[in-house]
């Protein structure tokens, strides 16, 4: 599969994209920032997740771990040491947790990944208490919304690039056949656990950068806003809505549904995630057929004879 | 010594009700392979009924929660029916029902949450409950929480005379160890799973009802019983009603033990410490054999 | 008789209390071509979890051409070249025969060297298995006859110098199982691989083979010609359960 074209078009778009701060008012700026973060953030999930069938909900804890370095470092380090150091962090977590919830079969580690933010929370409350004498931090330096905004256009470039990349390569083949039938992958010579640990990671790292990229916005966090679990829970909606088994649907979803939800959220500030809920339930409920790339892998234990039906893609 | 007792107290109590949460969630995932992540929120509905139900009517909690169970056994063949039943019919295999079914859950999580932070707000509520203390073998206990951990222990010890000697209970044993056996001999999945699926949720409900006589309760609290009951069904194994009460017993001692000796933040991460030393250790649960 | 490949030694496996294969000792050399039969239950399937690193034995060893692998994931012994089917073809269905074939390459063959032109390129594997005309078809859109050959196939991607064959001629019509055969013995005389072979076609593997090994009840019984194993009291005991005098074979 050709890689060129769709890289082609990312870095197109991002350099489309790249003038905006000049160009549109804040509120739209804010607006376009959401988009892109939605986008990298659903990207990276898909890349991993989509291809892998190991559902995670960690999102919000890599996400959160991200803004808490920007919360420590930017007034201390410069921007882009940040921002990668958000990224490097979640992804040294990731690879140390995943080393042991890997393991377990997909139902456990999304529940675990979920609890992964609780957790996460809990203990940088914790530390922030004992060892800092804080409960929240003020984000009193913070680059220009210029910079925040290409930041974190970079970086969704770059999560999008990345996962185009994975997709068409040996890597990315490896995720795709532990999705399809792990047991049988292994057998043929993949190395299941570091591929899965290193996707992970990968995805986490993402999800990190994208949360030290954004936080600034907010001039004072704490725990519970940065790992607020209505941001897994918005990523996983929309890879799974544009189709988490491809890289175009999650980032065209992203758009459509960050617009749809500054929207809502407006007008409702409660009950826009029971729509969002309602939403995602009749997805998976009716429209199995526009997430079969991520449903309809054979499982391990399927003893019923194969079907002539032409597999999707 | 009475510290010891006290905090073996305390850890039995929480243990009770992970061990009531746990089955409930055992028989779901363990029949179905339905994991339903929204397990916690129904608890959560549990302790708000009983407060409206002490607040609102005067009721006694302990008097209410048959109606509490029977209300989330009904919200829970509600549930099953429109979210549920249909994964189960229309999926391609097992991996696919769990995968689904977690999704599904995972927007019934954020429906019924904020459902009733819409409803009921987002500030702690609570309610005085037989909060008289009570001296029993040398230590101070709150008699709410001595009942709280007998009325635990009974549901789960109820729960445990049925699946073993009625006929409802080995029809789920049953179809736990073999659907198509179970379906060969005539039992009827299409009904066993909702029953099945709405006695889970009615256990949640109750736990959470006892919880309400102890705790202060907010629309936030059933989210982390979720995974700590996934914790506990690790540990007495999947399929065992009976590894769920011992392993949400121990699972209880040793978070509470732990908190004394770290600090209570760290809860999560002790639990979370449990679960990976089992996985690593006996992946089949501490009591398999 | 040429290099020891493969050698299970007293491997047991057991699953809290059942024994599913109990202390049996099994060595594949070079250029051999074993099959092994038994009852249902017997442990052959559980075996081959072993021998193929999918299991970890709960006692004995491992050894993969002289190297103890006992207790190393199955990617490790694919390195080894260890390769094996399963009972039911699990194929990657959404991907084309080709790509399945390619995974194996890909993967566990990549470091290893081709002992044979037809393990070069999965071209070569698909057309030595008849299947080249199929490259592009989904594999979950193949007849389940041909999915049990893409299982083979992918099998060989990975280069092996074993083939583990778990009942490759399951269901299949009696032209189909002698093609089977047929096709195996060209695995082991034209690729050189050495071949185990699970089969409850008894006749029919039993004419293709030089060795049975018979496992009942997770132990091992009998091992050794094919000709004398069908003759084999206890052997026929296993299978007919009860004594019988001097029977001509195995059903």
């Amino acid at each position: 599969m050709s890689r060129r074209a769709p890289l082609a078009l990312v870095l197109g778009a991002g350099a489309v994209l790249a003038p905006m701060p000049w160009l549109l008012s804040d509120f739209l700026l804010s607006l376009a920032l959401s988009c892109l973060m939605y986008a990298g953030l659903a990207a990276s999930w898909a890349m991993f997740s989509g291809a892998t069938n190991y559902l995670s909900l960690a999102t919000a804890a890599f996400f959160g771990l991200g803004a808490y370095v920007t919360a420590w470092g930017v007034a201390a380090l410069p921007w882009p040491a940040v921002v990668a150091g958000g990224g490097l962090v979640a992804a040294a977590f990731a690879a140390l947790v995943g080393a042991a919830i890997l393991r377990v079969r997909g139902a456990y580690f999304a529940v675990l990944t979920f609890g992964l933010g609780e957790l996460v929370r809990h203990a940088v409350t914790y530390g922030e208490k004992r060892y800092a004498g804080t409960v929240g931090r003020v984000l009193a330096t913070a680059p220009s919304p210029a910079t925040v905004y290409l930041t974190v256009l970079l970086i969704a470039v770059a999560a999008v690039g990345v996962a185009v990349l994975v997709r068409g390569s040996r890597f990315g083949r490896a995720l795709a056949g532990i999705g399809a039938d792990e047991e049988r992958a292994e057998t043929l010579g993949v190395d299941t656990r570091r591929v899965k640990v290193a996707g992970f990671a990968l995805s986490a790292f993402f999800a990190g950068a994208l949360g030290a990229g954004v936080a600034v916005r907010w001039t004072y966090i704490d725990p519970p806003a940065v790992f607020n679990p209505f941001i897994g829970f918005q990523t996983v909606l929309i890879a799974m809505v544009g189709g988490a088994g491809t890289v175009g649907g999650p980032v065209a979803s992203a758009v459509v549904f960050s617009l749809f939800t500054e929207f809502l959220r407006l007008r409702f500030p409660y009950a826009y995630l029971i729509v969002l809920g309602v939403l995602l339930i009749a997805l998976v409920l009716y429209l199995p057929g526009g997430i079969a790339s991520l449903w309809e892998r054979p499982g391990r234990r399927r003893a019923e004879a194969p079907s002539a039906e032409a597999a999707g893609g | 010594m009475s510290l010891w007792l006290d905090l073996a107290a305390g850890g039995l109590i929480t243990g009770g009700i992970y061990a009531v949460v746990a089955i409930g969630l055992n028989l779901q995932y363990g029949l179905m392979r339905i994991m339903n992540i929204s397990h916690g929120e129904f608890l959560m509905v549990g302790a708000y009924l009983a407060y409206f139900a002490y607040t609102g009517l005067g009721l006694n909690p302990l008097l209410a929660l048959p109606g509490i169970a029977g209300t989330l056994f009904l919200l829970g063949l509600l549930v099953y029916r429109l979210c549920f039943r249909r994964i189960v019919r229309t999926a391609p295999g097992v991996e696919a029902i769990e995968a689904r079914s977690l999704l599904v859950g995972f927007g019934l999580l954020f429906i019924v949450q904020n459902a009733a932070f819409v409803a009921w707000g987002a500030d702690l509520r609570g309610y005085e409950f037989l909060a008289v203390p009570v001296d029993l073998a040398g230590a101070r206990f709150g008699a709410n929480r001595l009942v709280v951990f007998a009325f635990a222990l009974a549901a789960s010890l109820l729960l445990l005379v049925v699946l073993r000697f009625t006929l409802l209970g080995k029809a789920v044993r049953a179809v736990m160890q073999s659907p198509t056996g179970a379906h060969l001999v005539g039992i009827d999945t299409a009904v066993l799973h909702p029953v099945v699926f709405s006695v889970g949720l009615a256990l949640a409900g109750v736990a959470g009802a006892l919880l309400s006589m102890v705790y202060e309760i907010s629309p936030s609290m059933g989210e982390p019983y979720t995974v700590t009951a996934l914790i506990v069904i690790t540990l007495g194994g999947l399929g065992s009603a009976l590894g769920s009460l011992l392993g949400g017993l121990l699972l209880g001692l040793v978070e509470t033990f732990g908190m004394h000796f770290t600090s209570p933040s760290l809860k999560m991460l002790l639990s979370y410490g449990v679960f990976v030393a089992v996985l690593l250790l006996r992946p089949r649960g501490l009591f398999a054999r | 008789m040429g290099e020891v490949l493969l050698a299970a030694q007293a491997v047991t496996v057991r699953f809290g209390g059942l024994v599913a294969v109990d202390g049996v000792d099994l060595e594949l050399a070079e250029g051999e071509l074993v099959g092994i039969i038994g009852p249902n239950g017997a442990g052959k399937t559980t075996l081959f979890h072993a021998l193929s690193g999918v299991l970890a034995p709960t006692a004995g060893r491992l050894v993969v051409q002289g190297r103890d692998l006992s207790g190393r994931p199955a990617h490790v012994f694919a390195a080894h070249g260890i390769a094996r089917t399963f009972q039911t073809p699990r194929v990657f269905r959404a991907m084309s025969v080709d790509d399945n074939v390619r995974f194996g390459l890909e993967f566990a063959g990549r470091r290893r060297q081709a002992t044979h032109g037809a393990l070069g390129s999965s071209r070569a594997i698909l057309d030595f298995l008849g299947l080249g005309e199929l490259a592009e078809v989904a594999a979950g859109g193949l007849t389940p006859a041909r999915q049990r050959l893409l299982e083979i196939g992918m099998a060989l991607g990975t280069r092996p110098r074993v083939l583990l064959l778990d009942e490759v001629a399951a269901g299949l019509s009696e032209a189909e199982v002698e093609a089977t055969a047929s096709l195996i013995r060209r695995v082991r005389d034209e690729l050189g691989l050495s071949v185990v072979w699970i089969e409850h076609a008894v006749r029919a593997l039993m004419r293709c083979v030089e060795r049975v090994a018979v496992l009942h009840q997770g132990r091992k019984i009998a091992d050794g010609l094919a000709a004398e194993v069908a003759r084999d009291r206890a052997v026929v005991e296993a299978y007919l359960g009860r004594e019988v005098p001097a029977a001509p074979g195995p059903a």
